[in-house]
């Protein structure tokens, strides 16, 4: 068998017509033979036959088959035979008892690609949808408390930043601290703290270390005391399902994932940050479904009319609509790009979860 | 081997000078393959296989990408690629725990870490060049810490205290410590552009910024109606700079590139890379990403086929270079800690 192919002595870029001889007889050695230069010299032309030697299979060095690019057989030492005979190298891998790539294999047949096409994006959709979720869960339950309170900004670097002191008379607040103390006390595993800030519009959040932050906005957009509870209860839902924690890990799980498929395409940022947005959203909503879920457990175990939540988010987006001028795009954002699900969704599950309990 | 470049060249030849345009030969599909084949083993073997990955991935980009009938060649061993990759990722959870634990040591590693970038820089550009053989010849690079300090740092500070004036510089700079550390076997790359090359580019994109802008402005003055309008045209501006910085700066960069008497010459356009840019993400979104690969095979093409070679006499003259040993390490370090240039 003859493979035909170049020679590079790896000294010089100079390239030389060459090809590789096999007898099928001879299980351990074949022959390489170089043209020699044509054009080196004009003297004479010289009908010299082609240098010959030969050579140990075992001291070559094949590279793997690759899609249609040419082969490289290093001879052990700088030199190099390459060839396109992509076909015959296999066969002479063969016939010298070597194995060719199973890696190959799997590139080039049709059914191996659909079927890693299919596993691939099942895995994936199984990762994110029930992987990524439950594993950051079950790691945010199982860590140390003082190390989930790491994640996510402290009370201290928000006052430093977004928040001022608030505004709302101490008489005021200490009414709410009180009429929020008996469940606070229910909730001693989570070392919730009530404050009070401003310099933020009407908003309430809650703090991986138990801070929970009323703006005086939102203490004086509700229109009951019972609305500032199902808003409490909302906040402690996300202390107690470790939402912050569990969005930090998820985070660093999707970069990662996207990292290790995209790695060696490097592609515009702009592409890999697109999907793992989206999912961040996704996931977020997810969180405000729990916490939502939770308010209304506790409302009805306070024996608090459910309503209450959903008035009280009916206010929060009338409010932030307001705020939105009229003809802004911005309200028509698809719900898949929405941090905090409908309004209209959560008035529904309102009513649902009432539904639930008169069965 | 010691005899240098001039010495060899042959007399008898007549130098002749030939446009050898570069060209890759690979296929969308038959990437496709390979990479869902990577991307699933990665996968399975919890990332073990990206190692091999990246060098399969690599080895099919550079043995498709042809110059004057030969092809390019990448070098590297996945083993290599792994030990680097896992020092660098357990160098990464070390950092992380020692921060959340001791930030004040954290500290410390972040201002180890600072220092060592440089160094991990002209390591990784190394351990590339060295990868890279074409005619069986590898390339190399070899810089000093101070060089690379002076580029990752000391300029593009520079550039930002004198308002800019001098970013283009910082650019320049990049370029040349690139460029003029890098060989291919004995023979050294030059770079000729100069500060005004650059200046002009950036002063080109402020042009265009602002004339973009007073149109918007006027348009958005005269109908307030249109503010979405607005929008979309200052997203197609946006666009329109990104374009004309990559068409301008990859032009100038190949245009300013010499290897002795041979040159180079680019000539993307922007209208034909928009073309190409439009149709990968169009392609990639719908896709949900599993155009990826067909997506960067057809950049690929596109950007080597306007890539040509003004060769002055035969290629064949160049000499390799002594063998050396450069570690995966810096390579790796600057894609887990993610900096690089």
């Amino acid at each position: 068998m003859k493979i035909n192919g170049y020679y590079l002595d790896g000294q010089t870029s100079q390239r030389q017509a060459a090809f590789l001889k096999i007898d099928f007889n001879d299980k351990s050695r074949l022959k390489v033979s170089v043209k020699p230069l044509v054009d080196t010299s004009e003297t004479e032309p010289e009908q010299t036959d082609d240098s010959e030697k030969t050579i140990l299979f075992r001291e070559l060095v094949i590279s793997s088959r690759l899609g249609n690019t040419p082969r490289e057989i290093s001879f052990g030492n700088s030199e190099l035979f390459v060839s396109e005979d992509n076909d015959s190298i296999d066969q002479m891998n063969e016939h010298f008892g070597n194995k060719n790539s199973f890696i190959h294999q799997l590139e080039s047949k049709m059914t191996s690609v659909i079927v890693a096409s299919a596993l691939t994006v099942v895995i994936i959709w199984g990762l994110v949808v029930y992987g990524i979720p439950e594993s950051a869960k079950f790691i945010a339950n199982k860590m140390p408390t003082h190390l989930s309170e790491q994640f996510g900004s402290s009370l201290d670097i928000l006052d430093k930043t977004v928040f001022d002191p608030s505004e709302l008379d101490v008489e005021r607040q200490t009414q709410i601290i009180v009429l929020m103390a008996p469940f606070l006390n229910q909730h001693q595993d989570l070392n919730p703290k009530i404050n009070f800030r401003s310099g933020m519009k009407a908003n309430a959040l809650a703090l991986p270390n138990g801070d929970i932050v009323f703006t005086d906005d939102f203490v004086k957009l509700v229109e009951n005391d019972e609305q500032l509870l199902a808003v409490l209860f909302h906040e402690l839902g996300h202390l107690k399902h470790k939402h912050l924690a569990r969005r930090v890990l998820q985070d660093s799980m999707i970069t990662l994932m996207v990292i290790l498929i995209t790695g060696d395409i490097d592609s515009i940022d702009l592409l890999t940050g697109i999907p793992t947005l989206i999912l961040d959203l996704s996931y977020s909503r997810e969180f405000e479904v729990e916490a939502d879920t939770y308010a209304l457990e506790q409302l009805h175990q306070a024996n608090i009319p459910l309503e209450r939540f959903s008035s009280v988010m009916q206010l929060l987006s009338d409010y932030y609509h307001d705020e939105i001028e009229e003809g802004d795009f911005a309200s028509d954002i698809p719900n898949f790009l929405m941090t905090h699900p409908a309004t209209k969704d959560r008035i529904l599950m309102t009513e649902e979860f009432k539904a639930k309990l008169n069965e | 081997m010691e005899s240098t470049l001039e010495s060899e060249t042959q007399p008898s030849q007549q130098v002749s000078s030939r446009q050898l345009g570069f060209e890759f030969k690979g296929d969308g599909m038959e990437y496709f393959k390979i990479w869902i084949v990577n991307v699933l083993l990665t996968i399975i073997t919890l990332g073990i296989y990206s190692a091999w990955a990246k060098v399969r991935s690599n080895r099919y980009f550079y043995s498709n990408l042809y110059l004057d009938d030969s092809s390019f060649r990448y070098l590297a061993e996945p083993m290599t690629i792994l030990k680097g990759r896992l020092i660098a990722v357990a160098a990464l959870i070390v950092y992380s725990v020692v921060t959340a634990i001791a930030p004040m040591i954290g500290i410390v590693l972040l201002i180890a870490l600072f220092f060592a970038i440089p160094y991990f820089i002209n390591q990784s550009i190394a351990f590339n060049n060295r990868m890279s053989a074409y005619k069986n010849i590898q390339f190399r690079f070899s810089a000093t810490y101070g060089e690379a300090f002076m580029v990752m740092y000391v300029w593009p500070i520079v550039g930002v205290l004198t308002l800019g004036i001098l970013y283009p510089m910082a650019l320049l700079k990049m370029h040349q410590y690139v460029v003029k550390n890098s060989s291919y076997g004995t023979t050294k790359f030059e770079y000729t552009a100069t500060y005004k090359d650059y200046g002009m580019i950036f002063l080109m994109m402020i042009g265009i910024i602002i004339a973009a802008g007073v149109v918007i402005a006027v348009i958005s003055f005269l109908i307030p109606a249109l503010g979405l309008l607005s929008t979309i045209l200052i997203m197609v501006m946006y666009i329109g700079i990104i374009l004309y910085s990559i068409v301008a700066i990859t032009n100038l960069f190949y245009h300013n590139l010499g290897l002795v008497e041979h040159r180079f010459k680019s000539t993307l356009t922007i209208m034909d890379l928009g073309k190409v840019m439009l149709i990968n993400l169009f392609f990639t979104i719908i896709t949900l990403g599993l155009y990826l690969p067909a997506a960067k095979v057809r950049m690929t093409k596109y950007m080597c086929s306007c890539l040509v070679m003004d060769a002055e006499g035969s290629l064949d003259d160049f000499a390799a270079a002594e063998k050396e040993n450069v570690s995966a390490l810096g390579e790796e370090f600057g894609q887990v800690f993610d900096f690089g240039i």
